[in-house]
């Protein structure tokens, strides 16, 4: 079987609630545009606060976290989290532009973070992502 | 008597310095005409009512009225004789004196205060409840102290958020005064975007400059507004023709959301006022990479979109 097939698969398996936090309002539209397209479920959080706020309100089967925003970025929704022991409790990909270390990566998944994707990616690859986290 | 007609057809000429100490002993709570009477006794000395009278060419009653209250002051004072003659206390105790005289008065205010408050609530109110007409109210304020008060109450009352911007030039009728103390001493989160150079003073220096943004020139407008939290908003009015300051306060929820998305705009835009220009440089660079890469997403999902609505337009064309 194929990656395509495979994912094809996948895609038929669930509709998820995706969560995406990010500032670029261009990415988030056009993500949400794609991602409905395949049937998902998308609520956007402009900034690292609103997001905060919406995780702590909705549950979502993964989210979708940029690091680089203004303000209360993505370092600090994580923290917040992680403050109030409730990281673990969500599925959180990190999807950034940033420059940003393997290590610090690596920091970021073993204290609760599921996974990470590095802008720009496939736009196939981030969905066969966003899938499989939610499956974990 | 020559003497003294002739200083003081030169005293009061546009040109002399006593204008200047005429039009700021005003701001002491005198009237120009009381002012007039005590600068006259300060430097000529001791003379009558009619004497005052005629070297000033203000009316004897009016004179008589105008000693009457300067005496109650207590900054001039009668010499037994008769006629009585009249002399002043010299400048620097009459400004204690009449400062004092304001701090009195302030503390009758507020000690009336409460009592004041306290009949007020006895009185039923008999108009209805309009509650819609609690909000989009527009107050203008014209002269420093009335937009100081209304800022003070602001800060003071601010829970969440005090958002400052403008320019040293914009603020410059603070200083002085209790405004960047007031900002100093708030709990609410205070950010303040205003232009900046190291080398002059400046009125925000005082403040913690980690709260402070450099308004970059490309992004500078001529706004100069104060908002709270996301209620309220004084924003100022420049007005050549008018000299004193000018602004207008208002609890709109449109005003306020729009001045505030635009603080946040320019906010976003700017950089904090300690960061060298290496930093700055470095940030820069660092976006510049970052916003490349969001490019290079954003075609990536651009292209798989117009992939794919090509092949539903195409689908419906066949159709």
């Amino acid at each position: 079987m194929t990656d395509t097939n495979k994912s094809n698969q996948k895609e038929e398996m669930k509709s998820l609630k995706i969560l995406i936090i990010d500032d670029n309002e261009q990415i988030t539209k056009m993500l949400t545009t794609f991602l409905e397209l395949k049937d998902h479920k998308c609520t956007v959080a402009n900034d690292g606060k609103e997001g905060l706020d919406v995780i702590k309100e909705n549950r979502h089967d993964v989210i979708l976290l940029d690091l680089a925003m203004p303000e209360f970025d993505g370092y600090s929704v994580i923290k917040d989290l992680e403050e109030n022991n409730t990281l673990k409790d969500h599925k959180i990909i990190v999807f950034t532009a940033s420059t940003i270390t393997q290590e610090e990566l690596d920091d970021l998944v073993k204290r609760g973070v599921m996974s990470y994707i590095l802008k720009p990616v496939d736009i196939d690859l981030l969905h066969s992502k966003l899938i499989d986290t939610a499956s974990l | 008597m020559a003497l003294t007609e002739t200083v003081e057809e030169g005293m009061f000429q546009a040109e002399n310095p006593i204008h200047e100490l005429n039009r700021m002993l005003v701001k002491y709570d005198l009237t120009p005409n009381q002012a007039k009477v005590y600068l006259f006794l300060s430097k000529i000395g001791i003379k009558t009512a009619s004497e005052i009278s005629k070297a000033l060419k203000i009316p004897r009653t009016e004179t008589y009225h105008l000693l009457s209250t300067l005496q109650q002051k207590g900054i001039i004072f009668s010499v037994f004789g008769k006629p009585t003659k009249f002399n002043s206390t010299g400048l620097e105790e009459s400004l204690g004196i009449l400062l004092n005289n304001e701090r009195n008065r302030i503390s009758e205010l507020e000690a009336g205060k409460d009592s004041l408050i306290k009949l007020w609530n006895i009185i039923p109110k008999y108009g209805e409840d309009d509650t819609e007409s609690q909000d989009n109210k527009f107050q203008s304020l014209q002269g420093r102290n009335s937009i100081l008060g209304k800022l003070e109450q602001m800060i003071k009352e601010s829970k969440e958020t005090i958002l400052v911007l403008g320019t040293d030039a914009d603020f410059k009728k603070f200083y002085f005064t209790e405004f960047t103390e007031l900002l100093n001493k708030t709990k609410s989160e205070l950010r303040i975007l205003t232009d900046h150079q190291s080398d002059m003073p400046n009125i925000f220096e005082s403040i913690d400059p980690n709260k402070v943004k450099k308004i970059d020139d490309k992004n500078r407008e001529d706004f100069c507004f104060i908002i709270k939290d996301d209620s309220e908003v004084i924003f100022f009015i420049s007005n050549n023709k008018v000299k004193e300051m000018l602004a207008v306060w208002t609890d709109s929820k449109a005003f306020v959301t729009t001045l505030k998305s635009l603080f946040s705009l320019m906010w976003k835009k700017s950089h904090h006022i300690n960061e060298t220009d290496a930093e700055s440089l470095l940030g820069s660079e660092i976006t510049y990479e970052h916003r490349l890469r969001e490019i290079e997403q954003e075609k990536m999902i651009l292209s798989y979109l117009k992939e794919n609505f090509k092949l539903l337009g195409n689908g419906k064309d066949r159709r």
